[in-house]
């Protein structure tokens, strides 16, 4: 086992960010798409309140009018970490009422692992971790040696929606309140949002400021698409230490605030005229958990524990799911992840510990989510290397927080009020907003998985 | 009350259709549409009691998606009584249409009885179309039985716009008429029927009627509490010639399962309160001879087959496309004893103890993970929801626990025969609901003689703090006594105080009716569930009208229950 005395304290959703990354792949479109600050071009906007927001965009893209191709619009808002039967509790009007005017899905669900960069990377590449190669928020990046968060956009192995769009025409848009989503969808977007103020810690944008530039970078640039990540209610949730006893106070306030925001979008859309040529394609990323402090698993003790396994193993550690990766000799790998998974399994706490080659076409998380995928069960967290490490009450990654909201809305003709029993999962944004927008679809190895759900 | 004439036999309650049609004329809710839509069923009725051949109707159960199990009993010659063994073997036809009379036939055979199965029929007509409504008869020497109209499942893939399920249970036929199955009938806007235990009751004359004095409005046959496979046979027989549930059975497929009276009391795996070895023979050979007229009599796939004799695995699901599984459980076959003192007897939290049994247990977590389908209903035959009490009064307490049995003297919370006396099966599945993040999972209950709609909390001491792992919906009695019966009140005066003070002790408890009888209605989109309880009359009149009480619905999502403002359909 190998110990990393000066690891952050926590790995969930938190970045941990260790200095640039090599691209992975050659690909000289995606090449072209990293962030660089020598090639961006900065964007100053007047924002709500006169506050100037900066943005950056594609070279060219300052003097580009949205390509009249169709006047269609999409947009998705991602409520990050949103319960869906939070907007059933009275505290988000806003949203109850933008899903009653469209589709909703009740059984929608996030996918593995429940957390907020690879389900947003999900929504945008229409594919599962092991094709886009971002199954967590957190990994062993074997080749540097070291836990990391994934978001680099030369870990993103899959084309994006956004590129996908600009390379037919049209412009695209990125709202995205944290900061490693920023870095992993780079310069996938014709226009892209710098997150700021940051709060310290969270590592995102207040809700206030998100919407500002997401107003702001709707009015100014007119993307066909923009994509929007409001985070307060996840960020909250997390460290709502009411959580654990049921009352969510803090949380509560959260959902009231970022509703109102998405008043202020709904009501700009109707202002504009873009309502009835839009579409408001809502989700979350994952929902939430809360554990009370003594329901912590700790795996890092009971594994160094071991003598097969000492100094063989490491841990990437996202709130509800630990990722376990085998260190040692190739030889001994199977042998290696056999003792993982039953000395995971003996743990207090843990609901399913999977060896994940086996199970790769439940998962389909690939080989950077490691060689053992551990949930823990409702009312639990991880927190590795020691129980200390992760104070965090709220935590998401294991299947109590796969359920989420989706609905697509909107005053476009296509939006019918209803509801519907299908499985709507996270990739299937991609399809969505292809489809309305009249994007061709991809196919053979580079065809999309998820389904449009318009 | 007044009770009835007695013992008018099951020949006696076949009599006439006249009493249909007088029915039809005068119940409440025999309107233009239900007189139009039932005309079929009253042709039925009359070619019923004018065929020799097919005195205890046609039904049809278990419905899929291309097949549907269908179900009569031939009579082969007037000797042939149920339960007699006597009779030849024959053959009858069976045919199915998508008209009434039978122009267009989608599948039609053959099928060979005799008196080892009772003269009971039971196939599945395959090759049906998805989503359809179909005819269906049978055919002895020329002569046809009544016609029995029946519907396939949506296919498994395609999103049904919504199911519509009528829900019955505790139908006690020496308590009364069966209101509830013929305002049932009368509607024509329902899927299936859904009857959650208690078909039959197993007592003689005397033993279990109308109200305190146990009145028999009617008289069951056999004479006697039913122990032996005729006995079994014959009580089927009588209710199978109830005019109201005739008609029911063949307005509508039927989904069934059994609660413990189509055996005996308070049935457990290798026992019952009502069962004495000494003078009534081994409990498993009792059982198996419950088990047995069971599965002749009734139009349901035992171990996932129409052949009798090859298992009694009752516990199976239904789909409904996209929308709806319907698992339905057994929970009398594999349960352990009942704890004897509920309060102080810790066996109720034991992990050894089940209700549900191991592989039954398993199969239903399977079931409400499933990710091909929205709502996860469950037919349940006896309640889930924990119900805990303040202290009630002692005058309180033994009628209580004459209908309910929940309210053991020492203000025990727990009612040993449902989940509550089972309470380490309930935290696993409650656990795993919560676990696997599953949604949208409803629990639809009868055998409690009351009307019930609750939340199904993780934790009942902070609720409504803290969430829910679904919910449950009750339907009351058909006839089978109630509170208001048991003390011999007038409705809604002594049972509003029990009612006020266990939804005060249960913040779960959104509803709760301790004196009505009559049948529900669950209605299932995927915006939400909802489910509307009807009350019916009085149950020694022979007609009796039919009144909306309440409803209640579970959106999407919220796993949490609000009321509903008006009652869905009803035509």
């Amino acid at each position: 086992m190998t110990e990393h005395p000066q690891r952050h304290e926590h790995r969930g959703c938190v970045p941990v960010r260790r200095g640039p990354s090599p691209f992975l792949d050659g690909d000289p479109e995606r090449e072209r798409l990293r962030p660089a600050a020598d090639r961006r071009t900065f964007l100053k906007v007047a924002g709500a309140g006169g506050a100037g927001l900066l943005f950056s965009a594609a070279p060219g893209a300052e003097t580009a009018v949205a390509a009249p191709r169709t006047w269609n619009r999409a947009y998705v808002l991602v409520v990050d970490g949103c319960r869906p039967d939070e907007i059933d509790s009275g505290l988000m009007p806003n949203l109850k009422a933008l899903r009653s005017s469209g589709t909703t899905y009740p059984a929608a669900r996030s996918l593995p692992v429940m957390e907020t960069i690879p389900n947003h990377v999900m929504m945008m590449t229409g594919v599962r971790p092991d094709r886009n190669g971002v199954p967590a928020n957190s990994f062993f990046d074997r080749a540097l040696g070291e836990e990391r968060t994934l978001d680099r956009p030369g870990d993103l192995k899959a084309s994006t929606l956004l590129w996908w769009a600009r390379k037919h025409g049209m412009t695209s848009g990125t709202v995205l309140s944290k900061e490693y989503l920023y870095g992993i969808f780079g310069r996938q977007a014709t226009y892209r949002w710098e997150p700021r103020p940051i709060v310290p810690i969270s590592g995102h944008a207040p809700d206030s400021f998100t919407m500002d530039a997401t107003l702001s970078i709707v009015e100014r640039f007119d993307p066909h698409l923009v994509f929007v990540n409001l985070g307060d209610v996840d960020r909250v949730g997390h460290t709502d230490l009411t959580g654990g006893l049921s009352l969510e106070v803090l949380r509560r306030t959260a959902l009231v605030t970022t509703d109102l925001q998405v008043g202020r979008f709904v009501q700009m859309l109707r202002t504009t005229g873009r309502w009835e040529k839009s579409i408001v394609v809502v989700l979350a990323d994952h929902s939430m958990d809360w554990s009370l402090p003594h329901r912590v698993i700790s795996l890092t003790r009971p594994l160094a524990a071991d003598p097969f396994l000492a100094g063989k193993v490491e841990i990437a550690q996202n709130g509800g799911a630990n990722l376990l990766y085998w260190t040692g000799p190739a030889s001994q790998r199977q042998a290696g992840v056999d003792r993982m998974v039953a000395i995971a399994r003996a743990q207090r706490g843990v609901l399913g510990v999977y060896d994940r080659a086996k199970v790769q076409r439940q998962l389909r998380l690939g080989p950077e989510a490691g060689d053992v995928v551990v949930y823990c069960q409702a009312g639990w967290r991880f927190s590795d290397p020691n129980v200390l490490s992760n104070p965090i009450p709220g935590n998401h990654g294991h299947p109590p927080t796969a359920p989420i909201p989706f609905f697509v809305s909107g005053g476009h003709p296509i939006v019918r009020p209803g509801s519907s029993p299908l499985p709507a999962t996270t990739v299937d944004v991609t399809p969505t907003v292809a489809k309305f927008l009249g994007l061709p679809f991809p196919t053979g190895r580079q065809a999309w998985e998820g389904q449009a759900r318009i | 009350m007044t009770p009835a004439a007695p013992a008018p036999g099951e020949r006696r309650l076949s009599l006439p259709p006249v009493p249909r049609r007088t029915v039809l004329a005068t119940g409440a809710l025999a309107g233009a549409a239900a007189l139009t839509s039932a005309s079929f069923v009253d042709d039925s009725a009359r070619a019923a009691y004018s065929s020799p051949y097919f005195l205890h109707g046609v039904a049809s159960g278990d419905p899929l998606a291309h097949r549907v199990l269908l179900w009569t009993r031939v009579t082969p010659e007037p000797g042939a009584t149920p339960g007699s063994g006597r009779g030849p073997a024959v053959t009858v036809r069976y045919e199915v249409s998508t008209d009434t009379r039978f122009r267009h036939l989608v599948t039609s055979g053959t099928v060979r009885t005799d008196a080892s199965a009772d003269h009971t029929v039971k196939v599945d007509a395959w090759g049906l179309q998805p989503g359809r409504w179909y005819y269906y008869r049978f055919v002895h020497r020329g002569v046809a039985s009544p016609v029995g109209r029946t519907r396939s499942a949506p296919d498994y893939a395609s999103v049904p716009e919504r199911v519509r399920f009528g829900v019955v249970s505790c139908a006690n036929l020496q308590a009364g008429y069966f209101h509830a199955y013929r305002h049932l009938a009368a509607r024509s806007d329902l899927d299936a029927i859904l009857h959650l235990g208690d078909y039959v009751y197993e007592y003689g004359p005397g033993e279990y009627g109308m109200g305190p004095d146990d009145v028999d409005v009617r008289t069951h046959v056999p004479a006697r509490e039913m122990t032996t496979l005729t006995d079994y046979r014959q009580r089927h027989a009588q209710y199978k010639q109830d005019p109201d549930l005739q008609w029911l059975h063949s307005k509508y497929p039927f989904i069934v399962t059994w609660d413990d009276h189509e055996s005996t009391n308070d049935a457990w795996r290798d026992g019952a309160e009502n069962h004495q070895p000494a003078t009534e023979d081994t409990w498993e050979r009792r059982r198996a001879r419950a088990h047995r007229a069971y599965d002749e009599w009734m139009p349901v796939r035992m171990s996932s087959t129409t052949a009798l004799g090859d298992g009694t695995r009752l516990f199976r699901s239904l789909r409904f496309g996209r929308l709806a599984e319907l698992s339905m459980l057994d929970l009398r076959s594999y349960r352990d004893e009942q704890a004897a003192y509920p309060i102080v007897d810790a066996t109720v939290s034991r992990p050894d103890r089940t209700i549900t049994g191991r592989e039954q247990m398993d199969w239903l977590k399977r079931a409400v993970a499933s990710r091909e389908v929205q709502w996860k209903l469950v037919g349940n035959p006896v309640m889930i929801a924990p119900v805990t009490f303040a202290q009630l009064p002692t005058a309180l307490l033994d009628p209580v626990n004459d209908v309910t049995g929940l309210l053991p003297r020492d203000g025990s919370p727990y009612n040993v025969d449902q989940w509550d006396g089972y309470t380490d099966d309930r935290r696993e599945l409650f656990t795993h609901i919560r676990d696997q993040g599953i949604r949208d999972t409803v629990f639809v209950t009868g055998d409690i003689h009351s009307g019930w709609a609750a939340d199904l909390p993780y934790d009942v001491a902070t609720y409504p703090l803290g969430r829910s792992a679904g919910v449950e919906l009750v339907c009351s009695s058909v006839t089978s006594n109630n509170l208001k019966d048991i003390l011999a009140a007038r409705p809604r005066t002594a049972s509003l105080g029990v009612e006020s003070v266990i939804k005060l002790a249960n913040r779960h408890v959104k509803y709760l009716d301790f004196d009505s009888h009559g049948y529900s209605v669950l209605d299932v989109t995927s915006a939400r569930v909802q489910m509307d309880w009807f009350v019916t009359g009085a149950r020694d009149q022979r007609n009796a009208g039919s009144t909306w009480a309440t409803s209640f619905q579970t959106l999407a999502g919220t796993n949490t229950l609000r009321r509903a403002s008006a009652p869905v359909g009803g035509n």
